[in-house]
């Protein structure tokens, strides 16, 4: 007796499982590799090499009247600087190509499932150490505007907690959304598989991949890019001192009023 | 009552996953709130005035973002209970 949604059930629950944890290809003692961590090192080589040719091909031959390639690299570029002067005024050489780093590696790394492996965002530790980068870069450059006047924004302890939540919202938020839009794309290559009819196990992926692969890739890593500039911006926002800002009102109204 | 009382301990221990799987995902609710009234808000602000629209763009995204969190909290949630 053949029963679908059985049969579909029993799927879920074994197919499915082995793919939505990393599985571990080298392990000594310890020290593990998983097949996240190997499509990770294979993101940053391509990314490496794909700059490397930029650099050697588009980059010597820049002209007055673009091409193509130089008009796309000029958007992506000015693109991330152009945020990162707006948010952080005279921090901007370092976070526009930091932001432009994180969000290529990224949306490369959430594109590599397109050819078969897995996302190498999809484990939470990629998404931890992304996060921990930008939350050093917020305190440090916090620190370096603000020198010893940021710590007493510390002075309220509940800051503290506001602060140190920052880098694990960051983490789960990018790591769920990955791992959301690969668990429904696996759930969909399962479900074909049982569909028969010619040509539809190819156009129904086909169709549903730009949705939940290309869609979140870029979207999360804007977002990525945009809330580690936002909260650097928030950082280094310089507070006023109090009793000097009296002073200062007091001096300022009898010249405003001998001025008027 | 007391086969009643084991037949439901055994559904609840059997079930107890999925069952809060599916209350994981009522998240989805304040979510969907929450987005609906960033997204109206912001064609309300195009439309007062349509020449702000890539700061507004800027902006919405962001807090679609903030929004979407909750959801995907709930979705890992439910994510973790079925599966592990």
């Amino acid at each position: 007796m053949f029963d679908p949604s059985a049969q579909l059930l029993a799927f879920n629950s074994e197919e499915l499982q082995e793919k939505v944890f990393p599985k571990n290809v080298i392990q000594i003692g310890s020290f593990a590799v998983n097949d996240s961590v190997i499509s990770g090192f294979i993101v940053v080589i391509v990314l490496l090499i794909v700059a490397l040719i930029l650099r050697l091909t588009i980059i010597r031959k820049w002209k007055t009247t673009p091409t193509g390639g130089q008009m796309f690299l000029e958007w992506l570029v000015s693109f991330f600087d152009k945020s990162a002067d707006e948010m952080t005024e005279k921090y901007s050489g370092l976070m526009g190509p930091y932001t432009l780093g994180a969000a290529a590696y990224i949306c490369c790394g959430v594109l590599i499932e397109l050819f078969g492996l897995r996302p190498a965002i999809a484990d939470v530790c990629a998404c931890l150490a992304l996060a921990l980068c930008s939350f050093l870069f917020i305190h440090t450059l916090g620190f370096v505007k603000n020198k010893q006047r940021r710590l007493l924004h510390y002075v309220n302890p509940i800051n503290i907690i506001t602060d140190l939540a920052v880098p694990v919202s960051m983490t789960f938020r990018l790591f769920g959304s990955i791992l959301s839009g690969m668990v429904i794309m696996d759930l969909i290559y399962i479900v074909v598989e049982s569909i028969w009819y010619f040509g539809l196990p190819v156009v129904i992926p086909a169709i549903l991949t730009p949705i939940f692969t290309l869609f979140h890739a870029l979207i999360q890593s804007y977002v990525f890019a945009s809330l580690t500039l936002t909260f650097v911006s928030e950082a280094i926002e310089t507070r006023p001192k109090k009793p000097k800002k009296k002073r200062k009102q007091k001096t300022a109204s009898p010249a405003a009023g001998a001025a008027e | 009552m007391e086969l009643l009382v084991t037949m439901m301990v055994n559904l609840l221990v059997d079930m107890g996953p999925a069952i809060g799987a599916g209350i994981a995902a009522l998240t989805g609710l304040g979510a969907g709130v929450g987005m609906g009234i960033a997204t109206g808000k912001a064609v309300e602000a195009t439309a007062r005035q349509p020449e702000a629209v890539g700061k507004i763009r800027t902006m919405l995204l962001l807090g679609l973002a903030f929004a979407e969190t909750t959801a995907i909290y709930g979705l890992l949630i439910s994510i973790l209970l079925i599966f592990m």
